[in-house]
């Protein structure tokens, strides 16, 4: 009897699933604390569906790679990416464009960060005094956290990172690279230069600890990626709202949240470099 | 005076060869705490652990019925898978290929099909049921050989051996498989659980952030809630419900994929041919990538999972020794015990990768917190299966101090068995070490995420490949080395 | 059925001879007792009579060699599994038909199991067990019948009874025994086998009880 009575409320726990319209899907890399991004892009997804007045659904992915294959398996039809995961995502699916990039992705920057106890003091000269150091990237599919500071180091230093280091170690993510860094894990690491002001500016990283040391070029990074099919799926004309959409927001909150102080728009062409660099260190194949 | 040829002497000269193994491997590994302050992180996840916060998980009801539709779903396929191969038993290519199906672990599983299902339910059911078909049909496949053969033989002649099976042959170790499924069941709770560090959203998806982020109530409370799930089993497992639950499983996490078409082709024709291959090139080129995968990746890949491995066996085995008092009758008091068999409860319900994974993040990136986290989860059961086999010994002497107890009657007496739990979880610590790579230690899964990430999938297979005859390799030595020791092979220790 | 010849032969279980050089003819229609003493090699040769004549024996091994977990109904069953077709079998053993409940239960009534149909064999007693293995052989409806010590945990009353009632069924019959009296009550002839060959052939009716004891020396 008990046993009954169980499968009848099983079943009825079941029946409140039912399926609505298709909606819109996009995913984002997972380059800081995974509670900021879900706040963030739940945010971008409501937006978005006021905007344009169907479903949209933010699908959170625990690893950079993930984000990409999300994409070229169309679970997702855009994505939020990185310089690096966006080269990669257009080469898996051809027809893919870049629609809009931050501001300030057009000059994006790592920024090396070193414990106290590695004892290298900030200068604008790449700081060679890092050799023999641990050092931690950040994901493996970063750019700022793996594919431009590998670039420097091997430039620099003339050899690959797991000779140069005592130890080498990928935290996974920005934040967590901070919090490695800080609890003195690894000496020296490579972090993504708007997580770290965000992070000064929180008060959630101890700078008399911690400090940056030095800061790469620029180079163009994070910018939305969309599907080529997206139009047969969501009707023609849809690519270009929801670009329009993106370079339109002006919402703060959202906006701060990035951080970024506007969108503008952003092409395949302009990835280029990060395509050159990426083949050069080998992290692309030919 | 003549040689000593004793029992004990072979024993003592095999726990020898692995201590000392394992001793250079301690040599070999990096053991620092590079952690500046392990002690702070310590106390901030143990006020964590007593301060659970189950408000702070959203979605927490979906991730837990998804952890349990997975589960469900995964037994199910396995079962079912496993039973098949069984019946072809005696083929020595089915052992084979079960074998190798189950030295892949479900987290590898589950980063391929990502690949060519997506992230969807069914990539989690086939990441569980495929490695679990290969258990169960090894399992099965054992109880049926060892099951009697005289009902089979005492049928009238010419009745056909599909009525010979159902009638005859099934119903001898029908019992046998229920207790195994419900067995098998709890241990795909947790890899259920684990599938969420790659993306799927079950428990593991929230403890991976919770962990990950610092937030130690939230994720103690997830914990705790995956504990209870477990501790329960016996409650809700029951026999008439199965069916039902199998039902809503389904239709909870209804088995499909969110690849699109062709996605097992474009995987199978493009992804993983070796990137030489692909572009065109012959086999000169090809021997070159592979020669080349081999020293950069595969080797210290190997070295590193074998060092990790064989440490962890040492200290699994030092672990157990002396733990397994704690679960046996012939040492301590009553509530002494229950308190003991707790601790070991909780312990042996935490997925060693998860156990790996806070460790990491409270002791700092290097090899200790890998082994640390193996030899515990390990060396606690070896220890409760080995206190739970002494129950069947009678002591013939009172001695009365505990130590002279421990060292004359009771541990000559399960020093065999201990030795059989101990060479039957090496395969299953080997095919764990590999996966701690996941996490940053460099054993091969190490290099296996590193293929995933750059997505040179030609890379990730050929490594995996590689874990695959890693396992069979040792899978064949603890065998033999049973065999020489004349061990029995307990069943319940897999 | 043909007879059963045996010119010279030597049976073997595993590497041992059991029976060498053996003799022996066995005529349709023949209700045959095999005496020794344990080791002697009665077992050997009922398989081997088994081995010769698959699909003509209503089998009953020593170890009964039933299926624990089923019900005697069942295992009565089995003795007629290659009389159907695969899918009934199957169905009967999820669910028995109206048809084969009756006919086993009569069987089962006659069996003194009627009580104990649905019962699983291993929560039997010794005795039910050996009459629902003899159920079996007897459900199976086939000429000769093969049975090692199959009333041995009967007290005599009831073996009697049912030794009597299983050789009305069947034409031939070949059954080991350590039970010398029902040998000469029971049969039609006599064969003691010991020391590795036959000691001893004749018709029951020529036979007493001190003949027998030579056997066991």
């Amino acid at each position: 009897m008990r046993a009954r009575q169980c499968a009848l409320l099983v079943l009825v726990l079941l029946t409140g699933t039912a399926a609505g319209a298709e909606p819109f899907t996009f995913t984002a890399i997972p380059d800081q604390n995974e509670s900021r991004l879900m706040s963030l892009f739940g945010k971008v997804a409501d937006y978005l569906q006021k905007r344009l007045d169907t479903p949209v659904r933010y699908v959170p992915v625990k690893s950079y790679a993930a984000a990409v294959t999300a994409f070229r398996n169309n679970e997702v039809q855009m994505a939020w990416f990185g310089g690096l995961s966006g080269v990669q995502a257009r080469r898996m699916v051809p027809d893919s464009r870049a629609l809009a990039q931050g501001a300030e992705d057009r000059h994006f920057r790592t920024y090396f960060i070193a414990h106290e106890k590695a004892d290298v003091e900030p200068a604008d000269e790449f700081p060679e005094a890092i050799a023999g150091e641990t050092f931690t990237f950040g994901s493996k599919g970063s750019t700022s956290g793996r594919l431009m500071p590998e670039f420097y180091i091997r430039q620099e230093l003339g050899a690959p990172p797991e000779e140069v280091f005592e130890r080498v170690g990928f935290s996974g993510d920005h934040s967590r690279t901070i919090a490695l860094i800080d609890s003195g894990a690894y000496a020296v690491g490579a972090v993504n230069f708007k997580v770290w002001q965000t992070a000064v500016e929180e008060g959630r990283v101890n700078t008399d600890r911690v400090q940056v040391i030095w800061k790469t070029p620029p180079y163009p990074d994070y910018h939305w990626v969309m599907r080529g099919d997206a139009d047969e799926r969501f009707g023609s004309g849809f690519t270009a709202r929801v670009r329009d959409i993106l370079l339109k927001l002006e919402d703060k909150e959202i906006l701060q949240a990035f951080p970024r102080s506007e969108f503008v728009p952003a092409s395949n062409a302009d990835y280029q470099p990060i395509r050159r660099t990426a083949h050069q260190i080998g992290l692309l194949a030919e | 005076m003549s040689a000593v040829v004793t029992t004990a002497g072979h024993w003592r000269r095999a726990t020898l060869l692995l201590a000392l193994a394992g001793l250079v491997a301690f040599a070999l590994a990096d053991l620092s705490i590079s952690r500046g302050t392990p002690g702070a992180e310590l106390q901030r996840l143990a006020q964590g652990l007593i301060t659970p916060d189950f408000t702070a998980t959203d979605a927490l009801g979906e991730a837990l019925a998804t952890t349990l539709a997975f589960a469900f779903q995964g037994v199910a396929l396995g079962a079912a898978g496993g039973f098949t191969l069984a019946l072809l038993w005696h083929r020595p290519g089915v052992r084979f290929f079960a074998a190798s199906i189950r030295a892949v672990h479900e987290l590898f599983w589950g980063l391929i099909f990502l690949q060519i299902t997506g992230l969807s339910p069914l990539t989690g059911v086939l990441a569980i049921g495929l490695p679990y078909a290969g258990i169960f049909a090894k399992v099965f496949g054992e109880f049926l050989e060892e099951a009697d053969p005289k009902p089979a033989d005492a049928l009238p002649g010419g009745t056909n051996p599909v009525t010979t099976f159902f009638t005859a042959r099934l119903p001898l170790v029908w019992d046998q498989f229920r207790a195994y499924g419900a067995y098998r069941l709890e241990c795909a709770l947790r890899a259920a659980a684990i599938l969420g560090f790659i993306g799927l959203p079950t428990l593991g998806f929230h403890m991976e952030t919770a962990f990950r982020e610092g937030g130690y109530s939230q994720g103690a409370a997830l914990l705790y809630i995956f504990f209870a799930l477990i501790g329960t089993q016996r409650l809700w497992l029951h026999r008439r419900l199965v069916p039902v639950y199998l039902l809503a499983a389904v239709l909870w996490a209804p088995p499909l994929s969110s690849g699109p078409d062709g996605a097992l082709k474009r995987f199978l024709t493009t992804d993983i041919v070796p990137a030489p291959l692909r572009d065109g090139g012959g086999w000169a080129e090809s021997g070159t990538w592979l020669a080349e995968l081999g020293t950069q990746q595969a080797l210290p890949g190997v070295a590193n999972t074998l060092v990790v491995a064989l440490a962890a066996l040492l200290l699994t085995g030092v672990l157990a020794l002396a733990l397994f008092p704690l679960a046996s009758p012939h040492f301590g008091h009553r509530p002494g015990r229950a308190l003991a068999h707790l601790a070991l409860v909780m312990v042996r319900t935490t997925p060693e990768f998860l156990l790996a994974f806070v460790l990491l993040i409270v002791l700092g990136p290097s090899m200790l917190p890998g082994i640390l986290a193996l030899a515990l989860h390990t060396g606690v059961i070896v220890a409760y299966l080995t206190g739970r086999f002494s129950e069947s010994i009678r002591p013939q002497r009172g001695y009365s101090q505990a130590l002279t107890r421990y060292g004359y009657e009771i541990l000559p007496r399960v020093y065999p068995n201990f030795l059989a739990f101990l060479l039957y979880r090496f395969e299953i610590i080997i095919r764990e070490t590999a996966v701690l790579g996941l996490l940053g230690i460099p054993t091969l899964g190490f290099y296996i995420d590193s293929g995933f990430a750059e997505f040179r999938f030609d890379r990730a297979l050929v490594l995996i490949i590689i874990t695959v005859m890693m396992n069979l390799a040792v899978d064949a030595f603890s065998r033999i080395l049973r065999r020489r020791l004349r061990l029995q092979t307990p069943a319940t220790a897999y | 059925m043909s007879a059963f010849r045996f010119r010279g032969e030597t049976l073997w279980r595993g590497p041992t001879a059991v029976l060498s050089d053996l003799h022996l003819e066995l005529n349709p229609g023949e209700k045959v007792a095999l005496l020794g003493p344990s080791g002697a090699g009665k077992t050997s040769l009922l398989e081997a009579l088994r081995a010769r004549a698959l699909r003509d024996t209503a089998w009953c091994p020593q170890n009964p060699a039933l299926v624990p977990a089923l019900s005697v109904f069942h295992n009565i069953y089995m003795g007629a599994l290659e009389r159907y077709g695969t899918l009934y079998n199957l169905l009967n053993l999820i669910r028995p038909t109206t048809y084969q409940q009756r006919q086993v239960g009569e069987l089962a009534s006659e069996l003194g199991l009627v009580d104990k149909l649905r019962v699983s064999v291993d929560r039997l007693s010794g005795g039910q067990v050996q009459r629902t293995a003899l159920g079996r052989a007897l459900y199976s409806e086939r000429p000769v019948l093969l049975a090692d010590e199959p009333v041995s945990s009967l007290d005599e009353e009831q073996a009697r009874a049912l030794l009597q009632l299983t050789l009305s069924r069947h034409d031939t019959a070949v059954v080991a025994l350590h039970q010398q009296e029902q040998a000469l009550t029971c049969f039609d002839r006599v064969i003691g086998l010991a020391r590795g060959c036959v000691q001893l052939d004749a018709p029951a009716g020529q036979l007493r009880r001190h003949d027998l004891t030579d056997l066991y020396q």
